[in-house]
């Protein structure tokens, strides 16, 4: 099998394939020589690579993993193959969402804009509390308020939409 | 002394003051929201008092519910902690007034103190420095900005009633008053249910250092020295260290003379912290908080003495045991702060479920957690979920220890400040000691670190063994993705080049 692993924004390629009961990893390419032993099934992992150990941590499945070395987390993308060409079609599809989303849990303690007002980049849009600590979202462009998916006093997830942007000056036709 | 005490109080510092009253052979209670009923604090307490609720306001912050258990349960004494209660006046004497002990200052003194407005004019008629400013608060965008005419930008806007960095403010220019004028009053509101606002100067490459002190209820005082806390993410501390790289023994005799004059001045008893704020040499009164730190293990590790034992010793009545002469400052101690959250994306919050952790140890290491596999990281309460506290007999070696110590912690399922922190101790400045409160937003704290090969490796093979697993969970889906395979091959679906490649058993 090849991932496609991308790391602090560099791209590796890692092939795996098991002989003889036993796993052999290229590396962009080359030849690792590679210990892989799970210690519980909570992710942690004893790595080795070559000579070098590694007490890792690993969280998630997903394509997305966060990987933790030495007190660093690093935040990885896998994809496989068909994963990969799967994405690269979706990416191209979407290129431009509008849509504001909340990056955190929290309570909308005030909307600062109301639906058809037009705002610049930077425009405060809405007071979001968490753990007791205010953030003002900003917009993250020039647009118009074309949608308020919340109310004030409304709580909302990690991911959630808060409020569609639409383009100041629609495209003709 | 007591034979048993109330803490109301949740998390780390809960614990904290646990472990040191169950060792003088006090029996502590402990009270719990609905959430917290797995917690540690409750787990490890001689009697648990369940408050209901999940929310603050439902649990930690009734003060009748808390008055209630304690009567129950026959707690002779409260012991606050820090956050929730334990700079409210109206709480401490409500306390004495159910004929109990409070232990903390008595309230007029965390009434003077609480309100930075009354705080700065007793400070300034006691002769303590302060940092230019307004005396009086305001409670709209335009006196604000008037006001700031005057002072002269950049202002730092405080909430009158604040604390913990919630609702502060650093306005550099004058069209950015009204929107930060709005949030940090918005935020005062919620927290401390008063919008006012006063402004001040703010002051270029400023540090923060503190002073702890201890009086008793017989007129002694003495300060432990100082902490330096000037790495900071959001106004809130991340790395605290004592002794301060830029404070000599003269200055500290200096700083802690103020800071008693301070306490003084307010007729403080227990254990305080004085706040400065150091500006090129100089040093102002910024604010008194009446009640044990976040911090106060650093203090703890290069003085030998155990603040909560004498919190509990001077709220019991006791002469200090030591006098100012007696106190020694030894080596330096660090302490981080393990929050849950994303340094990579502005120190957001970060929830979750610990559902993996590993602890570090070894030599002059100290952890105050209240972390567990298994626990929720929700959004009601504080992000903080333990401290690490290392102790060396100089600045590089207890550098040197915090680093190994923290690339020896593990905290599956939240994101923590950890990777942070580890930044700030290989930071050039922060080595050097020069540093002010400014240092953590001039960093890049985007994806770092030297091991990504490890980590993109051991990414890999997980999920390779975890896909595996699963087929051989479910031998069915196997049976099927093997078929399918072998279709695949025989050339059933021409073209589908990337579905053969797929890893044995991993299913479309």
């Amino acid at each position: 099998v090849k991932y496609f692993v991308t790391v602090n924004g560099q791209e590796h390629e890692v092939e795996l394939e098991e002989r003889l009961g036993r796993i052999e990893v290229r590396l962009d390419g080359a030849p690792l020589s590679v210990r892989y032993e799970e210690v519980d099934r909570l992710g942690q992992v004893a790595l080795f690579l070559g000579e070098r150990a590694y007490g890792v941590s690993i969280e998630g499945q997903g394509p997305t993993s966060l990987v933790t070395v030495a007190g660093h987390v690093y935040q990885v993308t896998l994809e496989d193959e068909r994963e990969r060409a799967a994405h690269a079609a979706e990416r191209e599809g979407q290129r431009h969402g509008g849509e504001v989303k909340s990056i955190m849990p929290g309570v909308v303690v005030e909307l600062l804009v109301s639906e058809g007002q037009e705002v610049e980049a930077g425009t405060p849009l809405l007071i979001l509390e968490a753990m007791k600590m205010q953030n003002e979202i900003s917009a993250p462009g020039p647009g118009r308020v074309a949608r308020l998916h919340v109310a004030r006093g409304e709580a909302v997830g990690s991911g959630a939409k808060l409020i569609t942007l639409a383009p100041t000056s629609p495209p003709q036709g | 002394m007591f034979q048993r005490i109330l803490i109301a109080n949740r998390g780390e510092i809960a614990l904290r003051i646990l472990r040191t009253a169950r060792e003088m052979g006090i029996e502590c209670v402990a009270v719990f929201s609905d959430f917290d009923k797995r917690a540690l604090h409750a787990r490890l307490a001689d009697l648990a008092v369940g408050l209901g609720g999940s929310l603050p306001s439902q649990s930690y912050l009734d003060m009748e519910k808390i008055i209630a258990a304690a009567q129950k349960t026959g707690a002779q004494a409260i012991h606050p902690g820090y956050g929730f209660l334990a700079e409210n006046a109206v709480f401490a004497e409500r306390v004495r007034a159910a004929g109990l002990v409070w232990i903390g200052p008595p309230p007029a003194a965390i009434r003077a103190m609480g309100d930075k407005i009354t705080s700065r004019r007793v400070m300034q008629a006691a002769g303590v420095p302060v940092v230019p400013g307004l005396v009086d608060p305001v409670d709209d965008a335009a006196a604000a900005s008037a006001a700031a005419q005057s002072i002269g930008y950049p202002i730092a806007l405080k909430a009158a009633a604040g604390g913990g960095g919630k609702g502060i403010r650093i306005v550099r220019e004058q069209k950015d008053m009204a929107s930060a004028f709005r949030t940090a009053s918005g935020e005062a509101k919620a927290a401390f249910g008063d919008g006012r606002v006063y402004l001040e100067r703010y002051l270029d490459q400023p540090r923060h250092v503190e002073i702890q002190v201890l009086f008793d209820a017989h007129g002694h005082g003495v300060h432990l020295g100082e902490r330096e806390c000037s790495v900071q993410r959001r106004h809130q501390k991340l790395i605290e260290e004592a002794p301060s790289p830029v404070v000599d023994a003269a200055t500290r005799a200096a700083m802690g003379a103020t800071a008693l004059a301070a306490g003084r001045a307010v007729g403080y008893e227990g254990a305080g912290t004085v706040e400065f704020l150091w500006s090129r040499g100089m040093f102002y009164f910024l604010e008194m908080n009446t009640r044990l730190q976040v911090e106060h293990p650093v203090t703890e590790m290069i003085t030998g003495i155990d603040l909560v034992r004498e919190q509990l010793c001077v709220a019991a009545g006791e002469p200090l045991s030591f006098a100012q002469d007696a106190v020694r400052f030894q080596g330096h101690a660090i302490e981080v702060r393990v929050n849950a959250e994303d340094p990579t994306n502005g120190f957001l919050p970060s929830t979750g479920t610990i559902h993996n952790l590993r602890l570090p140890g070894g030599p002059w290491v100290r952890i105050d957690s209240c972390m567990y596999r298994g626990m929720e990281v929700g959004v009601n309460y504080d992000p903080m979920l333990a401290k690490v506290i290392v102790w060396a007999h100089d600045r590089p070696g207890a550098i040197a220890r915090m680093r190994r110590t923290l690339q020896e912690l593990n905290v599956g399922g939240v994101r923590t400040g950890v990777p942070a922190a580890l930044a700030v101790l290989e930071n050039q400045r922060f080595l050097s000691g020069d540093f002010d409160t400014h240092l953590l937003e001039t960093m890049d704290l985007s994806a770092r670190g030297d091991e990504a090969r490890a980590a993109a490796v051991a990414a890999a093979i997980q999920r390779w063994y975890g896909a595996r697993r699963r087929s051989l969970e479910s031998p069915k889906e196997g049976l099927r993705a093997a078929w399918a395979r072998r279709g695949l091959e025989a050339g059933t679906r021409p073209g589908s080049w990337a579905a053969a490649a797929r890893a044995p058993g991993e299913g479309p």
